[in-house]
Parts: C-alpha cells; structure tokens; sequence
C-alpha cells in the first residue's frame, strides 16, 4: 500500500503580501516614532499634550455615532447613510433650544446664562428627542418598505434619504452656518489651563464635557445591550431573524427601536458637536458621518465595543497619525483611510469584530 | 404592498435626482433657430420702440446663423449665472444671486425687452460649472453671463462660452491665471489673488513688522493660490515662512494642525481660503496654543459673517475686502438689499457688490449693442457684445471703478485692508 504524502503546504501569494505588508509598515511605524520621539524630537511634551486632547475629544464624538452605524447594521445587515444627517437633526435641535434660552430673561441676564446647567440638559433633552424621531420615522418610512428587497436596494435608498435630510434642512433653516450660543460657563476655547513643559495648554471644559458625557452614554448603552430584554432581543434579532420572530419577539417592533436609539445617540453626538466646536448648518453631519462609519468598520461593523474603541482610536489617528509620520496635517485622512485598508487586509472583521459567518457577510 | 414600494422608490430617485439638479431656476426658452425669425415681416413690430429706432429686417450683422442672439417678443432677455446653491458654499450663491437680481430688477427695460437673471448651482466644481454652462449655451436667449463664483467652476466654464461667443464677468473669481489663458470672453470685476497676495505680504512684513509668518490654506484653486503668492513675496522680502499648512475644507475641528503650526511660533497666521474655514480657525487659535497670533485673512474672510461668528475671538484679526467707500448708490443698494431678503448686504459673502456691478455693467454694455428690428424682435450681436464688455471703459459701479483691460481685468481700485476694532471692520492704517 502506497504510503500516501502529506501535500506539501503551499505558501499562498495573498500571505506573502500580507507578511511583506505587515513588516513594512509595522518597521516603518517604529522608526518614525524613534525619530519623532528620541532620535530628533520636532514636538515639546505641550504639543503632544494638544494633539491627545484634540483627538480624544474628537474620537469620543465620533464613537459615538458609530455605534449607530454598528447597531443599524448588526441588526439589519445595511449602512445606515442618513445617519449623519439625523447627528445634524439633533445638532440643530439643541441649536434652536439654546438660542431661546438665550433670549428668555433670567436672574438678571438670560435662562442661559443663569442656569446653564438646564438650559444645557435642555439643549440635550431636544437634540436627542428629534434625533431619535428622525432615526425612528427614517426607518418607517426609506427603510421598512424595503425589508424583503436585494441588499443594494435599501442602501440606495439610505444614500437619497441623506440627500433628502441635507436638502430639507437647508431649505428650513437656510444655508448660513450658525454658532451655538453656549451658555457663560462653557465658553467655547475657555477651559482648564494646564502648564506642560513651560507652555500653557488648555483643557476646554466643552470637550471634557464631550468626553466624559459619551463615555457615559457608551457604558449606558452597552448595558442595555447586555443587561436589558430589548438588549436581548435587540441581539436575537441580531442572530437570526426568523429564529427570533418563531421565538415570539416583535422584530419590527424591535427594529423601530434600534433606530430610536442609534437616532439619541446621534443626536447627543450632535450637541455636542454643537456645544464643543460651535459649527452647525446643513452639510455639518456628513464628514462625521463618513468618519463614525470608517471608524465602525475599523473597531469591526455589528459590534458595540469596536465601534466605541474604532471612534476613538480614530480621532487619535487623525490627530497623532500626520504628527508621528511627519507629514502634512491635510493627509490625515489618507492616514485614517490607510489603517482602514491595512485593517480589512489584516483583520476584515476589524480590531474586535465578530467572526461573519457566511450568512452575514 | 408592491406599489407602494415603487413609489417610495421613485419618490427617493425623484429626491436625488433634484439634489443633483440643485434648486436653480429652469428656463423654459422656446428653442428656435434665429433663421426661423427670419419669416416674411408680416408681424407688426408690438413692442413700444420708445426712443429706440426700429431698423429695417434682419440686421446685416446677423446675417449668419447664430451670429446673434435673437430674442422674441414677450422673451426676455437671460444673463446667465452659475453659482454654488447647494452643499457647503451655498451662502455665497445665494448672496451673489440675490445681489446680481436687484442689480437685474434696477436696469429696467430695454425697447420693451425685460431682462432675466438664471441663476444655476454649479456647485461650485469644475464639473458643475461645465455642466451649467453647455445649459446655458444651448439656450439661444442666454447673451451674457455674471459669474462663474468659484475660480474651478470658471476654468471649465471659459472655453464652452468662448466657442458660443457669450461674455463672462465674474463678481468673485480671482484665482490669477484665470485671465491669462488668452480668452476673449471672460473678464472679471474683482482684483486678482496675485495683487491681493502681493500687498498682504507688503502689508504683513512692513506694516506689521511680521519676520515669522505661518500660512495656511484650504487646498483650494483659491486658497493655495493665493497662499503661494503670500509665501513667495514674503519670503523675497526677507521673511521667513515657518509653516505653510492645508486644511481640509468643510471640517469643524482644525485644532490638531493648529498646536502643530503653534509648536513653531510664528507671530502671525495668514489664511487663504473662505470664511467657513477661517472662522473655524480663529476659533481654535487659542486653544491649540496661538494665543496672540494674529489672524491675517483675505477678501474670502471678509464679511459681517465673520464677525458674527467669532465674536471675541475675532478681535484684530485683519482681512482683505472689496467693500466700497460709503456712497448714495452703495446707500440705496444696501437698502434694497436689505427689504428684500431681510438681511444686511454682505452678510452672507463678501461679493454682494462687485456681484451687483457684474450685472449692470453686462446689461448697460447688452443695451448698448442690441438692434432692435422693425419685425418685432431684439438682436443682440454676440461678437459685438464679447469686444463691448472687453471694452468697458470708467463704468462707475458701486465697487468703484470699472475698466476693463486687455485681458479682461476689470477692477480699477485695489485692495483694502481691514481690521476688526471692537466687533466691527474697520479700515486698517495703510
């Protein structure tokens, strides 16, 4: 009887690249940060301290929104293009409170003013009321009619339904970017003053608030995922559709909800937004939009704590990234896009993305 | 079930479809050939000729096809424009629209003629602007554009106009090589960048006594042209450049370029670029570390928008501007501006004059060449008209004088300098 051999393992082309790949970028990487940090330091430890708080503050933000692009899509297998647009819905939600309260006199001056701590929480309380309504009535009306069509069906739709929303709020509220007027206390560039290396660098309160209020809403939100019954079904649904509908959950009912929150948290990103760099007309939820869903897809899609970890590891790429690799500031996004694509080639279900099964890819 | 879902769809198409029309204006024009005007002269010329005198038939001019623009009577005459009035920049086509229609609504009538502004979204972009503009020309009764805005959108618009023979003048399109591609339609009311860059970079290193300058621009035709001018002049008169940075246009958060810029202490920050970026940038001075810097932008930066949204912020900032000294024409404009759309001139962008004078002057020079025929209708000889606005010579507009020369630079008075004094701009000391 022939003794049968063992095929000889065949290194495949792909693995080869990657291996290449990997090694160059990872030396690459290392030898920048030696020159940057030890061999020639271009930057005092101040400037590092700007870049982190920077990019923290912005990362936070932008977990924030991924989330919704993560749940929208763990749940119903689509991206969810619109979802920038219902951040700008909120953003202006909060826009519109904080100028009435502005213009209600109080304890000598204004609402705003003399009780920022409710006219705040107001803002807040509106930005993701109308966010949450926008996500859920989005879902009513781009994408519930289309829940038995081709996949590329519903994706389309989302792409007109952002058009939509970019249009409709440019026609009622004009094209002219408006500024949140923040109450007193959270003046805008005003913050703590730490002295690092000699120069003062300041921590603004509007982005520790940004912080510290997203990461809140992320531990919020993933207890509700893990420790609630709609988090539970939310997940069911997540599995298997059917499955969960045989099991006697509402999977519409639930989807609805899915959209009303990934719609609050995208509405909360917004005022902060609004609150942290002032900035808020028609077009202001697109690039964050396109930033959460990179970031989504880089901490990997459908799940909760990729999306917060993408967000922020992508602020801070954006900020550091130009910094360590002493390139021009306006290629920070083909940094960001690159770790994308060194992440999909590596690692496509993203830094702590499930394993897709082939029903889900 | 299915129907409904057909219709959702086609509602959604319709949407996108709309978005990338932008909300522009649609001129239904009858599409006729001027050798169908040529019928037999049984039409009684209807249109009161006033003080004009009728000629005879078909103009000789005309004699061609498509030599002249024909228009009918009860047609008015279109000035075409293509403007961003959508997406990021709407606020400036807005501005310059709305500007250019009173300036429109001001030239009254010609011979019975009305005049009509089409104002189209370009986008701003390149391939908008070649898009609005192969509109225009397939619409027999367009004879003159005021625009494009954007410097892109002009490149591409120049040649489709030059092969149709339509004049250009654009109120903001100031990118310098605009004018040296030796056309004979475009010209333009507004000072170019290189002049601009040239006297911010004098202004800078003596005036100021500026020696460390950082510049920054938003990547733009605009912005990094005139970025560069800035950092040649500067550097050629002994400064020294210690950044020259890009910001990406449309974003809210500059802060991270910025603490890099601050880490190599210039004394002062000149911009290229518009006020959606700059303002951003003024912002985020302090906090990443520029506190004291001075902020030197150009006529992009200009405007009471600024103002608006800097607030303190924005205190001895300094910015280029075309805004004229205060006159009764400039009073009267501002006023109608004002009832009009309920917002002060030039809030929205800086190019609410020169928008207006872009107008005027392109329908004085229209009434100054159109024929008009005892057959009823008006001609407008478009080779004539391109040399008329090429020839426009001490046209007192509300931006100040306008005279054109040979390349089609029509802005006489140069740059003013402007600085904000306790919210306000004031005129900064030469």
């Amino acid at each position: 009887m022939p003794i049968q051999k063992e095929p000889a393992r065949r290194v495949k082309p792909y693995q080869i690249i990657q291996a290449v790949t990997g090694i160059g970028c990872a030396g690459y990487l290392l030898y920048r940060l030696y020159t940057v940090l030890i061999g020639s330091p271009t930057y005092g430890t101040e400037t590092w301290a700007r870049f982190m708080i920077a990019g923290l503050i912005l990362g936070s933000v932008y977990a924030l929104i991924a989330i919704g692009y993560t749940l929208v899509y763990g749940i119903l297998r689509m991206i969810n293009f619109a979802h920038g647009d219902i951040m700008m819905i909120g953003a202006f939600g909060g826009y519109f409170t904080l100028e009435a309260a502005k213009s209600i006199p109080a304890g000598g001056s204004n609402f705003s003013d003399a009780y920022p701590f409710a006219a705040v929480l107001a803002a807040f309380l509106a930005g993701v009321a109308i966010a949450a309504l926008s996500g859920y009535f989005l879902e009513k009306i781009a994408y519930r009619p289309l829940r038995g069509a081709p996949r590329l069906v519903p994706l389309i739709s989302a792409i007109g339904a952002s058009i939509f929303l970019e249009n409709a709020a440019q026609l009622l509220f004009g094209a002219q970017r408006r500024d949140y007027a923040n109450p007193a206390v959270l003046t805008r560039g005003e913050g703590w003053t730490l002295v690092i290396n000699g120069a003062k660098v300041i921590l603004p309160y509007t982005g520790a608030l940004t912080v510290i209020l997203s990461l809140l809403l992320m531990v919020a939100l993933y207890m509700l995922v893990m420790r609630t019954r709609l988090g539970r079904a939310m997940r069911a649904v997540s599995e298997n559709k059917q499955v969960a509908a045989l099991m006697g959950i509402d999977v519409d009912g639930v989807i609805s909800q899915t959209f009303i929150i990934s719609g609050a948290l995208a509405g909360a990103a917004g005022v902060m937004w609004g609150l942290h760099l002032g900035l808020v007309y028609h077009f202001v939820g697109f690039i964050p939009g396109i930033k959460a869903f990179t970031a989504a897809v880089l901490g990997g899609i459908g799940s909760v704590p990729g999306a917060m970890l993408g967000g922020l590891f992508l602020g801070l790429v954006e900020s550091l990234g130009p910094a360590v690799l002493g390139i021009s500031f306006q290629l920070k996004d083909v940094i960001a896009f690159g770790i994308l694509v060194l992440v999909l080639i590596f690692r496509p279900t993203g830094i702590v993305g499930e394993a897709l099964t082939e029903e889900k890819v | 079930m299915k129907r409904q879902t057909m219709i959702l769809v086609s509602v959604l198409v319709l949407s996108i479809l709309l978005a990338g029309c932008g909300g522009g204006t649609t001129a239904v024009a009858p599409t006729t050939k001027p050798a169908d005007t040529a019928a037999p002269a049984t039409v009684e010329a209807t249109a009161p000729a006033g003080e004009i005198t009728a000629v005879a038939g078909v103009p000789a001019i005309c004699a061609d096809d498509g030599a002249c623009a024909v228009i009918k009577p009860g047609v008015t005459v279109k000035i075409g424009m293509g403007a961003p009035m959508t997406g990021d920049n709407a606020a400036f086509g807005q501005d310059i629209s709305q500007a250019a229609k009173i300036a429109v609504e001001d030239a009254g009538t010609f011979a019975g003629f009305s005049f009509e502004l089409l104002a189209e979204d370009d986008g701003g972009s390149a391939e908008g602007g070649a898009a609005v503009a192969n509109k225009f020309v397939a619409d027999p009764t367009v004879v003159a554009i005021a625009g494009h805005i954007f410097s892109g959108a002009t490149l591409a618009a120049m040649p489709i106009y030059e092969a149709a023979s339509i004049p250009m003048m654009s109120p903001s399109a100031t990118n310098p090589p605009l004018t040296a591609q030796g056309s004979k339609v475009f010209n333009r009311c507004v000072f170019t960048d290189a002049a601009q860059g040239k006297f911010a970079a004098t202004y800078l290193f003596q005036n100021l006594k500026i020696t460390k300058l950082a510049i920054v621009h938003d990547g733009q035709a605009y912005g990094q042209g005139l970025a560069q001018v800035v950092s040649d002049e500067f550097t050629a008169l002994g400064g020294e450049v210690v950044a020259f940075e890009a910001v990406t246009p449309g974003e809210s958060d500059y802060s991270a370029v910025l603490a890099d810029i601050a880490s190599k202490s210039p004394q002062a920050l000149y911009f290229g670029g518009y006020t959606a970026e700059g303002v951003v940038i003024v912002n985020q001075m302090k906090q990443s570390g520029l506190d004291g810097v001075t902020f030197f932008g150009d006529d992009g930066t200009f405007g009471q928008d600024f103002l608006d949204r800097t607030g303190a912020n924005g205190e001895g900032a300094y910015s280029t501007s075309l805004i004229p000294p205060a006159s009764d024409a400039r009073a009267i404009f501002d006023a109608a501006y004002l009832e009009a759309y309920g917002q002060p001139a030039g809030k929205l962008s800086p190019y609410t004059w020169t928008a207006y004078d872009s107008a005027a002057v392109l329908i004085q020079v229209i009434k100054s060449v159109a024929i008009l025929s005892d057959d009823g209708n008006l001609y407008i000889p478009r080779a004539a008209l391109v040399a008329a606005v090429r020839a426009v010579k001490d046209y007192q507009g509300l931006s100040g004088t306008i005279t054109c020369d040979a390349v089609g630079e029509c802005s006489a008075s140069g740059p003013v300098f402007n600085i904000v004094k306790d919210g306000k701009w004031v005129e900064a000391p030469k």
